[in-house]
């Protein structure tokens, strides 16, 4: 079947010149700001690397306690490439969750969770906890010590939560300890369960984009504003900035491939100057504020509440900006989203240092 | 013999320092051939993506020429060569 023919056959069943249509139709506002519509994209690029990689490595992991750490360290060592498809599968997460911090606060900053963007704001927010979640079910799998000692003070924390703490903590570990048992929850959340909910929210994000269409500044909306179509103009510019950054993936992967610790032993007390992934640094300096009793209660718990009180506020932030809302400049909130990006970015500082 | 002694007792000194090591993975091969020709295709990798780079910006450039010029959209009225 040559190219024309085979053309031919597709266009006899799908109604393809209408979606070359709605493609070249589509268009996005260009404008000073634009630089930071890049950064959704980039994001949705470094999820598909993650997605190939992961598949490659689940093919040689073994998720069982006696086995994880050797199969990993015999990726490593004794696979054509494994090294490499481990540390791209590394690298790649780590720059996902630094464009979707970027990505979240981009959007803070610009409003662009304003009416009738919401529920954007909602899916985009779920996306990094979801990323959160895997980067820390994913760091467990490497089963050496640091890994094991890390998921043991988050799900930890996790636990001092009031009410639901236990049972969520208990959820996560699959009994009252770190056991074999939690390696086989977290290889399913991060294999299955995530995977899942990643596409479906990616799938409703980007269609939630392409309905309401991209968000422009409050202080360029009543403004006259260039359009360009989406395809090909902003497709290219995409395809550059993806090859960029599939460069900086691959040379940090060759570079700087990430250690493996020594294997994890239970019974062993948690290695010195113990320290989470660096997206939890802020969390786990934060709980070092924090006395081990207030008044009676727990310090811990007292804590716990409050950087939860401050994800929550964060995440509804669409219904409290009504200024926003009614297409108002709302200093306050610029405010708020640079104090948050600052509190994180000093307590991640302060977290590498101390 | 005394000399031979006094060899193998160091050794076995030196030795125990191996037992306070932590072991280490290499988790980068340690063939420096493999070494060299790992960093020579992360040069090959760099060179395709800037000459990959070139390209679509000129292929870019020369579609936002044709955009500006009008040529692209297509004439509601076009008299057709039957």
């Amino acid at each position: 079947m040559n190219c024309q023919r085979l053309k031919n056959w597709v266009e006899e069943r799908y109604d393809v010149e209408e979606i070359k249509d709605f493609a070249k139709k589509k268009l996005v506002p260009t404008h000073k700001y634009e630089i930071w519509y890049y950064t959704g994209g980039i994001t949705l690029f470094l999820f598909v690397i993650q997605f190939i990689t992961g598949m490659i490595l689940s093919f040689y992991y073994v998720p069982h306690f006696e086995h994880a750490y050797k199969s990993i360290i015999e990726i490593v060592t004794k696979l054509n490439m494994g090294w490499f498809f481990r540390s791209l599968h590394h690298w790649g997460a780590q720059l996902a969750i630094v464009f979707l911090f970027i990505h979240v606060w981009s959007t803070l900053l610009l409003k662009s969770y304003r009416k009738p963007r919401e529920f954007l704001w909602f899916s985009g927010f779920m996306l990094l906890g979801i990323s959160i979640f895997f980067g820390l079910s994913g760091y467990l799998l490497l089963w050496d010590e640091r890994a094991f000692a890390a998921v043991k003070v988050a799900t930890g924390g996790a636990g001092n939560l009031p009410v639901i703490g236990n049972f969520i903590k208990a959820f996560l570990r699959g009994g009252i300890d770190v056991t074999g048992e939690t390696l086989i929850r977290f290889y399913a959340f991060h294999v299955s369960i995530l995977p899942l909910a990643t596409l479906f929210l990616i799938g409703l994000h980007i269609l939630l984009v392409q309905y309401h269409g991209m968000s422009v500044p409050l202080s360029l909306e009543k403004k006259a504003h260039k359009e360009i179509p989406f395809f090909p103009n902003l497709f290219y510019k995409d395809l550059i900035i993806w090859l960029i950054i599939l460069g900086i993936v691959v040379t940090l992967a060759t570079l700087v491939p990430p250690e493996i610790g020594k294997k994890a032993d239970p019974l062993a007390p948690a290695p010195e100057n113990i320290k989470p992934e660096w997206y939890f640094l802020f969390l786990f300096q934060t709980l070092k504020l924090f006395p081990g009793e207030i008044l009676g209660l727990n310090g811990e718990m007292i804590a716990i509440i409050l950087i939860s009180c401050g994800i929550l506020f964060f995440f509804l932030i669409p219904f409290f900006d009504k200024k926003s809302n009614r297409g108002e400049k709302s200093p306050l909130f610029t405010w708020i989203g640079i104090i948050y990006f600052l509190y994180f970015v000093i307590m991640t500082v302060f977290g590498f240092v101390s | 013999m005394k000399r031979f002694i006094i060899t193998i007792t160091l050794m076995l000194i030196h030795a125990t320092n191996l037992l306070a090591q932590q072991e280490k993975v290499d988790v980068f091969p340690a063939v420096s051939y493999d070494r060299f020709i790992i960093f020579q295709t992360l040069a090959i990798f760099w060179i395709g993506i800037i000459g990959l780079i070139i390209i679509i910006k000129i292929k870019l450039k020369e579609i936002e020429r044709i955009q500006k010029m009008g040529i692209n959209k297509e004439e509601k009225d076009i008299p057709l060569l039957d």
